[in-house]
């Protein structure tokens, strides 16, 4: 089976696109694959280039050079449009800020995504209320992140990934900014996700504790694959 | 676009909105109100015109054209004598009563001949009760419709003009034309007397034949040189001029209001791009395009807008009928094309002053946006 993510010789550097000379190299030629329905961590030290990786894999950075495939689909081949169609519907993603949108309602921060990629008003909310429902946020609904705890704010995150269901879910650091326990319960929903429902999900962490729940842990330093 | 949404961010920062939002108000107001003022005077100048078909009006050169009308003598009269072709002169006393600040006169009272009330009133005029006046009387009155609603009068009443009373023996039906409507009909022989005046406004002149019109209002003009001779065509000239005059005016306001207006509008989406830089790199992650992220901005700019246009153009109607006190017999006339206009203009200004800030949002980098603290 042909893998959802392949990285092919990836390297990314800071000041060339502007016509000078590599500044930053922050990847210095990085390969992978990612096998559907895997749960993958990419773990290294801060600085390590994990997080280019990442947004290079979410379709949100290009790399300097190399492919990243998703899906079977050459990202060099889009245009910043043909990426944005892809984040919206291949990939969900989790920040260790959880990124929701302060003005908005739990409920609507799930609308999102689905709104944008121009599903009805009605549709969208009663898939919105069952994600979070599904992620035990059901008492929650109409509250905005001010009101909601950490936990609470990632589980709308997760629930916002959710909403186009994407095949990938590709989280920085998602529980980079919760306590143990609650770090526990984020990594034990992402769990559920990968083996009763098959999403694949890349993990970029420095939180050792995220390795028990992977199948495959890459190890990366200074732009490079130590392991994995 | 995502009209729900638009409106959640744009009251998000309540004060700011309304702020901008008052700046587009006022401007439309501005346009509207005004824009009003100009199809009422327009209006009047159209049912005034037809009034004075076939005569011409004999007024002190370069007085006013509404209301306001200089001071003629009975040697006017007889300087304009020796030209021929002239059927009749009837001189028109104008006597303004109780002008009220922000209302106008409250009435005006025409001091004209005995059985010649129709070169003032129109030859169609109909009375609601009575008559009207006939050659030789003295000491009655002709009112307009106004009039009698207003100060609740019947045949038979009396109005009061300087301690002499005059009989009422007619009610005018409502002809919409305020300078009729809201007039007391005298003799003229009487209000003179009651005023205690050897000057009177202005003076009908009446050709023979009708072709002559124009020949003979230049040959009084050149008879005497302190009188303008207006004649429905020199008439239609100068309203038309006064109305664009007006209009021109109306443009300059708001073209003002466009810049000032649009300029709140660019401001507050600038700042509000800037604070919500997170979210759009955000919305760009969950897979919103550069499109739509100009587009969802745009409406937020246009709703902002479009909430003043429709602000402006209420308060626009409420200005233009405290301003129709300030012109004399005019009702400002709020068209659906005006309101239309000045929605339209309302939008355009969204439009334009979010463009610029849309456009930034939409070229954001997603990662750069994204971490931004």
């Amino acid at each position: 089976m042909k893998p959802i993510i392949e990285v092919r010789n990836v390297k990314k550097c800071y000041g060339k696109e502007q016509g000078l000379e590599c500044e930053t190299e922050v990847l210095k030629g990085i390969s992978l694959q990612i096998e559907r329905g895997s749960f993958v961590s990419i773990m290294g030290p801060s600085g390590s280039g994990k997080t280019t990786l990442l947004d290079i894999m979410g379709a949100l950075l290009r790399p300097t050079s190399g492919e990243v495939l998703i899906d079977g689909v050459k990202l060099s081949s889009l245009d910043d449009n043909g990426l944005a169609r892809i984040r919206g519907k291949k990939i969900g993603f989790v920040f260790q800020q959880y990124n929701l949108i302060a003005s908005l309602t739990a409920t609507e921060n799930v609308e999102l995504p689905m709104r944008i990629m121009g599903m009805g008003k009605e549709n969208a909310r009663r898939r919105a209320v069952s994600l979070l429902r599904s992620v035990g946020l059901g008492h929650r609904l109409e509250n905005r992140p001010s009101q909601l705890s950490g936990g609470e704010q990632q589980r709308v995150a997760i629930a916002r990934a959710l909403a186009n269901e994407p095949e990938i879910i590709l989280g920085d650091e998602p529980t980079g900014n919760l306590d143990t326990k609650t770090g526990e319960s984020i990594l034990g929903i992402l769990k559920k996700l990968n083996k009763n429902k098959g999403y694949t999900i890349v993990l970029v962490t420095h939180d050792p504790r995220i390795a028990g729940y992977s199948d495959k842990v890459i190890k990366i330093r200074d732009g490079r694959i130590i392991s994995g | 676009m995502m009209l729900d949404f638009a409106f959640k961010s744009i009251m998000r920062q309540k004060s700011r909105a309304i702020l901008t939002t008052l700046g587009i108000l006022i401007g439309i107001a501005a346009v509207v109100a005004l824009g009003s003022i100009a199809e009422g005077i327009d209006s009047a100048v159209q049912s005034g015109l037809e009034l004075s078909a076939g005569k011409i009006t004999v007024i002190e050169k370069d007085s006013g054209f509404f209301g306001f009308f200089g001071e003629l003598t009975d040697e006017d009269i007889e300087s304009i004598r020796s030209v021929s072709g002239i059927k009749d002169m009837v001189p028109v006393l104008i006597y303004v009563e109780n002008i009220q600040p922000f209302q106008g006169p409250e009435n005006q009272v025409i001091g004209i001949e005995p059985g010649k009330g129709e070169y003032f009133l129109g030859e169609n005029i109909k009375y609601e009760e009575g008559r009207g006046i006939e050659d030789g009387e003295s000491g009655v009155a002709v009112i307009g419709s106004a009039i009698a609603r207003k100060y609740n009068l019947a045949v038979g009443d009396f109005w009061t003009v300087k301690n002499e009373d005059f009989e009422i023996v007619g009610i005018l039906e409502e002809t919409g034309i305020q300078d009729i409507d809201k007039s007391i009909i005298v003799p003229f022989d009487d209000l003179r007397d009651a005023l205690d005046t050897d000057t009177f406004q202005m003076i009908y002149v009446v050709p023979e034949d009708v072709k002559d019109t124009e020949a003979i209002a230049e040959e009084i003009e050149d008879a005497n040189e302190n009188l303008d001779a207006l004649t429905t065509k020199e008439l239609a000239r100068q309203a038309g001029r006064l109305v664009e005059q007006i209009r021109g005016f109306n443009f300059a306001i708001g073209a003002v209001a466009a810049f000032v207006g649009g300029l709140g509008v660019m401001n507050t989406m600038i700042m509000s791009v800037l604070e919500r830089r997170r979210e759009i790199g955000v919305m760009k992650a969950i897979g919103a395009t550069n499109r739509k992220i100009l587009s969802q901005i745009l409406a937020e700019s246009a709703l902002i807008s479009l909430i003043g246009g429709v602000g402006g153009v209420v308060l626009g109607i409420g200005g233009a009928l405290v301003l129709s006190g300030m012109f004399a017999g005019v009702t400002p006339v709020v068209t659906p094309s005006l309101a239309l206009t000045g929605l339209a203009f309302a939008l355009f200004l969204g439009l334009a002053g979010g463009y610029y800030p849309a456009r930034k949002a939409a070229k954001l980098d997603p990662v750069e946006a994204l971490r931004y603290e």
